[in-house]
């Protein structure tokens, strides 16, 4: 392997989260632009564990899994006690987008994200792997218009007779029922409602459901789909964290989303679906008539890229010099009046 | 106009020449530094009915009496949705119905007759017929549009018609100029007589205005504007991408280097499950079913049987 400090130019940085920094930079062996996460080295008590574990479950995964929609891992590198991840470089998320007034989003367009997304996530399932962190953050879009699913940190195996799985996974606002009655059991489901919240997001262009805590997700979920009873939902009583809300009316999805089209609303409500066992999975969903259906998906080139994606370049020195006139302005002003 | 005077500050048009008067849906007027003053934040009510305003919608008052103004406005807004035409209606006197409840309701809401009802009749209305309001809204709007383009092709020509003309004017000044000389220029420098040579000279001119026809463009010819309108109109379309439609495929699966395992139905049918720790109620109420480590282990166990090395 080359040095990995020569291999990887830098060339930007691109963000900070709570576990890592990532870089744009230069692959000087293939000259392909790619991204680098450098995962911190956490506190002392972290560090006897040895790598952070989010980390380990990136490398751990990606490294088998190849698929067009996925994030791809290209190399991993170590350097004094620092581990190093090298990915696709990806210019752009689904956030962005749906948070960018300016980018209009057709019905084809909202069709070809969810086919890229169930596809990859099909894949994820069949080969038995939960993401448990689905939201649009996370399913990031490079300038071909190709989505992928990246941010495999709490990505892990299902399927396991015996596991207890943690129920505090997946950002609250695409976290599934389920999860926030506390099931330590569950399935392909949790994936499949994130998918309804961000389809849901992608037609109001705003979080379909923001709520502020654990209970209010729960509230603002039934005031949508109406407080489940014992019959919609058997065994919901036997949760560990269950609470007795409410009784809510069901609203029809209908009035919510008025534009959109009926197979659509059928898929929606397939895959926003009270009850884990009747949430669709990603094979189902696919083969839903919303998706043969016209309007046809469009095109990965065709798909609207926020205007920012080549100009932030330019952009950022100039509004830096700005503020450095301004605040040279501001102090001669001030000189002036004595 | 000379009685002109904001009801809140009681500034008068003698006293402020350049005061200017502005009216909101209520009706009631003020002036426009009172509008300032009031409506800092963008909204609030009317200083004399209460009425929640936005200051938007304040526009100068053209008549005299604001009860004129507020007629104007109800009238802006129930015909923005009250936008039938000759055409939707089957018969005359279906349409001279329906043009008699329009100003039945404008007229309730001028004069503060029945507002509620009104308004209310206003929404089933709305209710009724949002189809045919929505078709005839598109339909305007292009109307406006292609007569705004008429306009626009017409101002065009008119301009080009006006240059064209001050062009052959001076030019004719010109070639009257450049005439008269060569006339004294063959009156100094001729042999012949001086008589002849004016008469000549005249005839040229009386052929010459004959054959100078003006050129201009024919307006009229463009100003039906319908060849231009069509093209564009269609521009206003939304450009639809046809790709191609989407067809399920199965996801490639990896050589397995064995017998194919079962698929999720042969396990719930097949028996498979009898010998599995069946979910119980909370794990099922979870979305986990014992199928999954069913088909899991399978696949395990079945993967690389025919595997040789």
């Amino acid at each position: 392997m080359d040095e990995p400090l020569v291999r990887y130019e830098k060339i930007d940085f691109l963000g900070e989260g709570q576990f890592a920094t990532v870089y744009k930079a230069r692959d000087v062996k293939t000259d392909k632009i790619v991204a680098v996460k450098k995962i911190k080295i956490g506190s002392r008590l972290e560090a006897e564990d040895g790598i952070n574990r989010t980390a380990l479950r990136e490398i751990k995964l990606l490294q088998e899994l190849q698929h067009i929609n996925l994030i791809g891992l290209l190399d991993v590198f170590g350097q004094k006690s620092n581990v190093s991840l090298v990915f696709d470089f990806m210019d752009t998320d689904l956030e962005i987008i749906v948070k960018d007034n300016n980018i209009v989003l057709t019905p084809a367009n909202v069709k070809a994200y969810m086919i890229m997304t169930l596809k990859g996530l099909e894949y994820l399932h069949q080969n038995w792997i939960l993401h448990r962190d689905l939201k649009p953050n996370n399913l990031l879009i490079n300038k071909e218009g190709i989505l992928k699913i990246g941010d495999f940190g709490l990505a892990k195996a299902f399927g396991s007779p015996t596991r207890i799985n943690t129920h505090q996974v997946v950002t609250r606002w695409y976290r599934s029922p389920e999860l926030l009655f506390g099931a330590r059991q569950y399935g392909t489901g949790v994936d499949m409602w994130a998918i309804g919240c961000i389809l849901a997001e992608l037609l109001l262009r705003v979080p379909f459901l923001p709520g502020e805590s654990d209970l209010d997700q729960l509230t603002r979920i039934f005031q949508v789909f109406g407080t489940p009873t014992e019959e919609i939902w058997p065994g919901m009583k036997c949760l560990t964290d269950y609470v007795q809300f409410k009784p809510f009316p069901p609203q029809q999805l209908r009035h919510i989303f008025s534009a959109a089209s009926d197979d659509l609303l059928q898929l929606l409500e397939s895959l926003l679906a009270i009850y884990p066992p009747k949430r669709c999975d990603c094979t189902q969903a696919l083969q839903m008539p919303y998706f043969s259906n016209k309007p046809a998906p469009t095109v990965g080139p065709k798909l609207p890229m926020p205007s920012s994606i080549s100009k932030i370049e330019i952009d950022k020195p100039s509004l830096k010099r700005k503020l450095l006139e301004n605040m040279d302005g501001g102090s001669r002003a001030k000189r002036l009046q004595f | 106009m000379d009685d002109q005077a904001c009801p809140r500050c009681k500034t008068t048009k003698y006293r402020n020449p350049s005061l200017k008067l502005m009216v909101n849906v209520c009706g009631h007027t003020l002036c426009e530094s009172c509008v300032d003053l009031l409506f800092l934040k963008g909204s609030g009510s009317c200083p004399e009915c209460n009425v929640p305003l936005r200051r938007s919608n304040f526009r100068v008052q053209m008549f005299e009496d604001p009860m004129v103004e507020k007629e104007i406005d109800i009238r802006k807004r129930v015909l923005k949705d009250y936008n039938k035409k000759e055409e939707d209606f089957e018969t005359l006197r279906e349409y001279n119905d329906y043009l008699e409840e329009i100003e039945t309701i404008i007229f309730n809401l001028t004069n503060n007759i029945d507002v509620v009802n009104t308004n209310k009749r206003i929404e089933q209305y709305k209710k009724d017929n949002r189809e045919i309001i929505m078709k005839n809204k598109v339909k305007i709007g292009q109307e406006e549009l292609e007569l705004e383009e008429i306009l626009e092709i017409e101002k065009q020509m008119e301009e080009l018609r006006r240059t064209e003309v001050v062009r052959l004017e001076l030019e004719a000044k010109k070639q009257k100029i450049r005439e008269k000389e060569a006339l004294i220029d063959e009156l100094m420098f001729a042999d012949g007589d001086a008589k002849e040579i004016l008469n000549t000279f005249a005839q040229n001119v009386a052929s010459k205005q004959e054959e100078a026809v003006p050129p201009l463009p024919l307006v009229t010819q463009f100003s039906t504007g319908v060849k231009f309108t069509c093209g564009s109109a269609q521009s206003h379309l939304p450009v639809i991408e046809e790709g191609p439609l989407y067809r399920y495929e199965p996801p490639i699966t990896p050589d397995r280097i064995g017998p194919d395992p079962p698929t999720i139905e042969e396990i719930i049918n097949e028996g498979y499950l009898q010998h599995v720790k069946a979910e119980n109620d909370t794990e099922k109420a979870g979305g986990y079913t014992s199928t999954l480590p069913c088909l899991r282990a399978l696949q395990d166990a079945l993967a690389g049987l025919y595997h040789t090395s």
